[in-house]
């Protein structure tokens, strides 16, 4: 793997708290069965809600959602099919904020779940910073494996898109 | 799961809005995009830029068929599943001899073991096919023993033989026979059915790599120069008898396909576009049935078969899970 391409991005922070195996998968552009239907679903959640705003700010290896620049600054949003990975939503979202604290933008970030009607804000505090920061590193450690961790069956296999890869 | 559009009729496919429409003399419909995996076309179509444009950007693969249903050539759109890692994978299992002549001869393993088991169903229905399924499995051994492509091509080639003596007993049919295998043009009815069956199983394992990280350009059993599709050749042996020969054998059985299906014409024998019809269509119906997959614990289609034998390669070639070809149980 070409050193330049080795970067944790937003994605692997929110699959590393799913699924290790996906991590590296993911950060080998082995992408999941993308003719999966909560592929889809996701892939139509993106494109087709909150039209009134502003999609994809490309920052680093990062992509986020949606943005807005209001009165207080730049608003950042992370779009999920469901609340139910809400804490790794958290830290994806944490993850841009941080990637653009870098670049000396303050953000405030928002995760956006549409089908609920429903949105949470994320601020980034030195606790949060602090576990990002040993998340980073352990992403890294897993990506220079040189094979995927193992597949382990846990229930997120049931409707992951790579369970047919995993257990084929 | 998508659909596969056949297109039988002559007319114009284009883009129209956000979606597929196919127009005709006898009349216009709109096909849902979204819906369609891929397209077989067969008959007279004209299609533009514009759709082919379209069709790229939803992953959408065209394959055309000749007048006579020979396959022409597909519409590949760019790549838009790439990794580098798997790609250098895959070039270094070619490049590297052994591990080359490890992966095909996985897959000849694969298609004899199941065309012993398309045998043995037969033996089980009464038909005198023992001194086949033994001189096939006689030679399922041997495979290990292989130092080089050519014997084991060979070595296939010698049960394919073995296997295709069957046919006339399976089928037992006197306007079926089989003779020889022929091919371009096939000499027989049954060979045009092969053909024709075989050459549809390539477009569907095409379709499948296209939805892979895999490069339908490199294959391991059939010889690559980097210009032609062969990939999806290594992989259809494996599913060509448990799919096309038992189709064919079903076809003929319940007599929806006979003599009468046939053209013969100059170029040699046709199938008829009602017999064409009819083939694609049961092909269709088989390719959705599904089975319980034990280790993944849904149901799987035949066609989802098909793509499962390319994650496992996949795997193979990542290092994590040696290749074990497919062998249908039944």
């Amino acid at each position: 793997m070409n050193a330049r391409e080795i970067n944790v991005s937003g994605t692997l922070v929110w699959y590393y708290y799913i699924c290790p195996r996906e991590v590296w998968l993911i950060g080998h552009q082995i992408t999941a069965d993308q003719d999966d239907a909560n592929v889809s679903l996701g892939r139509f959640i993106q494109d087709y809600t909150y039209p009134r705003e502003r999609k994809e700010l490309a920052v680093g290896q990062s992509k986020m959602d949606v943005f807005r620049v209001t009165d207080e600054g730049l608003v950042i949003g992370e779009v999920k099919k469901s609340s139910k990975f809400k804490s790794s939503a958290r830290m994806q979202l944490a993850f841009y904020l941080s990637e653009l604290r870098q670049r000396g933008i303050e953000a405030r970030g928002e995760l956006r779940f549409p089908k609920e009607k429903r949105k949470e804000e994320v601020v980034l505090n030195e606790q949060t910073e602090r576990e990002l920061d040993k998340v980073c590193r352990e992403i890294l450690r897993i990506l220079y494996l040189p094979a995927p961790p193992e597949p382990k069956k846990i229930s997120f296999c049931r409707r992951c898109a790579y369970a047919e890869f995993c257990w084929s | 799961m998508k659909k596969t559009l056949y297109i039988f009729s002559s007319g114009e496919l284009s883009r129209k809005d956000n979606t597929l429409f196919f127009e005709t003399e006898e009349g216009r419909r709109f096909i849902p995009v979204e819906d369609t995996g891929e397209i077989m076309i067969f008959g007279e179509v004209t299609v533009n830029k514009r759709l082919l444009e379209f069709l790229s950007v939803k992953e959408i693969m065209l394959h055309f068929f000749n007048y006579h249903g020979y396959y022409m050539g597909s519409f590949y759109p760019r790549e838009h599943l790439n990794s580098g890692f798997m790609t250098l994978r895959q070039a270094e299992h070619y490049l590297d001899e052994e591990r080359r002549l490890n992966i095909a001869k996985e897959f000849v393993r694969g298609a004899a073991r199941n065309i012993r088991q398309v045998l043995k169903y037969y033996h089980g229905r009464e038909k005198d096919v023992a001194r086949q399924i033994n001189a096939v499995e006689n030679l399922i051994a041997p495979i290990d023993e292989c130092k080089d492509i050519p014997t084991l091509m060979a070595l296939e080639g010698n049960i394919r033989d073995h296997y295709y003596h069957a046919f006339d007993e399976i089928v037992g049919n006197p306007d079926f026979i089989f003779q020889e295998r022929t091919r371009r043009p096939p000499k027989n009815y049954l060979n045009t059915l092969i053909s024709f069956g075989n050459s549809l199983m390539y477009t569907i394992c095409l379709s499948e790599i296209y939805k892979t990280h895999l490069d339908p350009r490199i294959g391991y059993l059939h010889s690559t120069n980097f210009r032609r599709f062969t990939l999806n050749l290594d992989l259809a042996e494996i599913f060509k008898p448990i799919i096309v020969d038992r189709l064919i054998f079903s076809l003929l059985g319940k007599k929806m396909i006979t003599k009468k299906s046939f053209d013969r014409v100059t170029e040699g024998i046709m199938m008829k576009e009602k017999a064409r019809k009819c083939f694609v269509e049961n092909l269709d119906e088989k390719l959705k049935t599904t089975i319980k997959h034990r280790d993944i614990g849904r149901p799987v289609s035949y066609r989802r078969l098909i793509r499962l034998e390319l994650y496992k390669i996949e795997k193979h070639l990542m290092g994590e899970k040696e290749y074990q070809a497919f062998v249908a149980g039944w």
